[in-house]
């Protein structure tokens, strides 16, 4: 049987758009993830959007669970009234520590061996950091004031700056006759 | 095709063997002054490229776990070895699965880099001198060994190296709070580093207070003293007699990284390279100079004279696959900067320079105790480069005598280093462990998740005593024709132990720890756990201690040919024209991260190795041979 359409055709289309992006997951969807990533993190529906990783972090989710192992979790999220305290089936607890930990660091956990078993995972059970950019935009940062290490630096100086609610300090409370402190230091 | 095969058989004035922190001195000061220099680089230069670094940058971002090679692409051509690298043995103990293989008694923790840059990619950017005394301590302190040199000797050299890097820092505090004698009028290139809130809080708390020294029966003064750094700042109009200086920014990327914009990630990658790196002044290097990669030397080659005649190397192209061919290329003088252990396996595998038998030998570091806890309130941590200051009264005196000085560094990334924070805090609030097949915890979640790991992160402070190891002739690299890496080369064996000099310093810290978490009204939460791969315990306490990355003692410098690999100029006592340049040579590192003492002493180098070239150049003298033919071998003009 023939197309008439060489075979390679579509290979070296595809091979000339190598990081064509996987196609984006319903907005229904990621808005369903964000709304009970919520309760999860404490992060409101804007910040979490504004970090620019829900249908990142939605798709990666459904990949290592599976379509079904998700939808279970989302009812069983729903039928406790969004309260993630009061789930009570091992693999949804699981399930609701991983997505929150991928909220926060960027980086997908193991589950437990039993949930991995049970959900006949085809993956290996092992962490890793869904992209680059995730990493950068993990929420563990903002919880302290602060910034991920390596990315979106505050300037020259920042860091000398008290954290909310602390007071300012001189850069060191030197001895009495101690040199006076140059300029260009603290911001 | 490698560009390592197109020098095959030529002849150069220099060969550098390295492409790191002092190769790239060696070769910039040589090539300028008129040298034709061929630099031969192990690794890979895919970052010189600004895309090469955002590809580092991207690796960095998505290790799991941020060590100091993390960003660096592996190449089993030439290995690096990795922090990651030494394990908990099965019963206790170690392992070591990665390059260095180890048999010592304790797990020797540091790494290094092997690609154009070097270790420099990773460094921290400290960039404090050594302290007058230092340079004696088997004389003044029993223990260790001298130097054939003092700080008098490298103080130009200090100076210049202080502008080859950059460093940033407040002369003046230096002089006053530690004693360390500059050239008149003398001021960094650039302004200090302002320091962190943490260190203001521990001024603000400690300063003018005073610790015990348990050991010594010492009381020691606490000041938090801010640190020099190679990294930009604000310069200092005052610079140079008034000269001022420009900030070098990154390489591969104009006016970019002209100044520190607080990344928080220095170790292991500074992203606008606002830190300095050799990359920085290859860009500076003349025509002269010839860089090629991939190019990993097997062999210094020894004529019948005993002078050096060149070097082998094996070419390969591509670092997941090594095929290699062999070369070789000339040179009137060659320069080994391939680091203290490569250095060392290098001679080691050539049967070169080691009449005295200590190459390999007095292998040493600055062993790292962390100490750690939580502070009343909020001290703003993972933010500025790593360490902005330091307690340095720890660092000198006769407690010396008694047990290793150390230098009290403030960490400013929190519990980073101690436990893996942020990550481990957030798994350990999500009950998540360590293992897949423990048992999980309760989680938290939502606000109370996101207040709680605020509340706690923002508190995290760390102390990293780094001690003065001695040199001992026992602590050693070796090689073993069992172990090889993938181009055939001997891998490098270590024997490594900490002296109970050492482990009295550590003792004697502990306790100083404890009185300072106590001034502070901190919450200490330090604790030793027999599953780190560095754990041991001495007189019944235990201790855990990391690598600092400061590989130091293989090719030790000293004032005699039969004690010694090289002398004071790093050249060897065995061939004439053999340097082994780099932390290698010193006898002693004393407290000080050793990075500027290293290019000092390469600086220092360079003007003899241009003495011994224009030696070389002059009309050949001709004499009457004397009959017996006594005349040193090593003497005879090519």
């Amino acid at each position: 049987m023939t197309t008439g359409v060489p075979l390679t055709a579509s290979v070296l289309a595809d091979a000339a758009t190598p990081d064509l992006p996987p196609p984006a997951p319903p907005a229904e969807d990621v808005d369903r993830f964000v709304a009970l990533s919520v309760p999860l993190t404490g992060f409101d529906t804007f910040e979490l959007y504004g970090t620019g990783m829900a249908e990142c972090y939605l798709r990666a989710t459904v990949e290592q669970l599976g379509e079904q192992a998700y939808r279970q979790f989302q009812g069983a999220l729903a039928a406790v009234g969004l309260d993630p305290a009061q789930l009570t089936d091992p693999v949804d607890r699981d399930i609701a520590r991983a997505v929150t930990h991928l909220w926060y660091l960027g980086i997908w956990p193991p589950l437990s061996a039993d949930v991995h078993a049970e959900l006949r995972r085809q993956m290996a059970n092992t962490a890793f950091t869904v992209a680059p950019e995730a990493y950068v935009q993990g929420l563990v940062w903002q919880t302290f004031h602060g910034h991920p290490q390596g990315a979106k630096a505050p300037g020259f100086g920042t860091w000398a700056v008290p954290p909310p609610g602390e007071p300012e300090l001189p850069p060191s409370a030197a001895p009495s006759g101690g040199p006076g402190h140059q300029p260009g230091g603290a911001a | 095709m490698s560009p390592a095969r197109e020098v095959d058989g030529h002849r150069y004035d220099v060969i550098v063997v390295g492409a790191g922190p002092a190769g790239t001195l060696v070769a910039k000061r040589l090539g300028d002054q008129g040298w034709r220099v061929l630099v031969l680089e192990a690794g890979t230069r895919t970052l010189d490229t600004w895309p090469g670094h955002l590809d580092a940058m991207n690796t960095f971002y998505s290790s799991l776990i941020k060590v100091p090679n993390s960003p660096y692409r592996a190449n089993t051509a030439a290995p690096s070895p990795n922090v990651l690298d030494t394990v908990p043995g099965k019963d206790g103990g170690y392992r070591a699965v990665g390059y260095l293989v180890q048999n010592g008694a304790l797990p020797y923790g540091t790494d290094y880099v092997r690609a154009d840059g070097g270790t420099f990619l990773h460094w921290l950017g400290l960039t404090p001198r050594m302290l007058p005394e230092d340079f004696k301590v088997r004389t003044d302190y029993g223990y260790g060994r001298d130097w054939p040199l003092g700080y008098d000797d490298l103080q130009p050299y200090y100076c210049e190296a202080e502008r080859e890097i950059g460093v940033a820092g407040d002369a003046a505090e230096q002089a006053e709070a530690i004693g360390l004698p500059f050239p008149e009028g003398y001021v960094f290139p650039m302004h200090e580093i302002p320091s962190s809130y943490v260190d203001r809080v521990m001024a603000r708390e400690l300063n003018g207070k005073s610790v015990t020294d348990p050991v010594a029966g010492r009381q020691v003064p606490l000041r938090v003293v801010n640190t020099p750094h190679g990294r930009n700042s604000t310069p200092n109009p005052d610079y140079d007699h008034g000269r001022g200086y420009r900030p070098v920014g990154a390489a591969g990327l104009p006016n970019y990284g002209e100044r520190c914009v607080g990344n928080a990630s220095c170790t292991p990658i500074c992203p606008v390279q606002a830190k300095y790196n050799p990359l920085k002044t290859q860009a500076r290097w003349s025509p002269k100079v010839t860089l090629v990669d991939r190019a990993v030397v097997s062999r210094v080659l020894v004529g019948e004279n005993g002078r050096v005649t060149g070097v082998e190397y094996q070419a390969y192209d591509d670092p997941a696959a090594p095929v290699a061919t062999t070369h070789t290329v000339e040179a009137r003088i060659v320069v080994l900067a391939a680091h203290a252990i490569e250095n060392a396996r290098l001679l080691l595998a050539s049967e070169a320079a080691n009449s005295s038998d200590q190459v390999g030998r007095n292998l040493m570091d600055h062993p790292v105790m962390l100490t750690w806890g939580l502070m009343p309130g909020q001290v703003g941590p993972f933010r500025g480069p790593g360490s902005t200051s330091a307690f340095e009264n720890f660092r000198k005196g006769d407690s010396r005598k008694k047990h290793a000085p150390w230098r009290l560094v403030i960490a400013n990334w929190g519990w980073t280093w101690t436990a893996g924070s942020p990550g481990s805090d957030v798994a350990a609030k999500l009950g998540i462990p360590a293992s897949a097949t423990d048992p999980r915890g309760d989680a938290v979640y939502g606000q109370r998740l996101r207040e709680e790991l605020g509340h706690d992160i923002g508190r995290q402070i760390a102390f990293q005593f780094e001690l003065e190891q001695d040199a001992e002739s026992r602590n050693q690299v070796t090689l073993d024709p069992k172990y090889r890496d993938g181009l055939g080369n001997c891998r490098p064996v270590l024997t490594y132990d900490l002296s109970d000099h050492v482990k009295e310093g550590m003792r004697a810290a502990t306790d100083v720890s404890h009185q300072i978490f106590g001034l502070l009204g901190a919450d200490e939460r330090t604790a030793y756990s027999p599953d780190t791969p560095s754990y041991f315990r001495y007189r019944d306490e235990p201790f855990t201690f990391f690598g600092a990355g400061h590989g130091a003692g293989t090719h030790v410098m000293g004032d005699n040919a039969r004690t010694s690999v090289v002398d004071q100029w790093q050249r060897s006592w065995d061939h004439a024209n053999l340097y082994l340049v780099g932390c290698g040579s010193m006898p002693s590192m004393g407290t000080a991260n050793p990075s500027l003492t290293m290019a000092a002493l390469a600086l220092r180098s360079v003007d003899q190795i241009h003495r011994d070239l224009m030696d070389l150049h002059r009309p050949l003298v001709v004499r009457p041979v004397p009959l017996g033919g006594d005349t040193h071998p090593t003497e005879v003009r090519p």
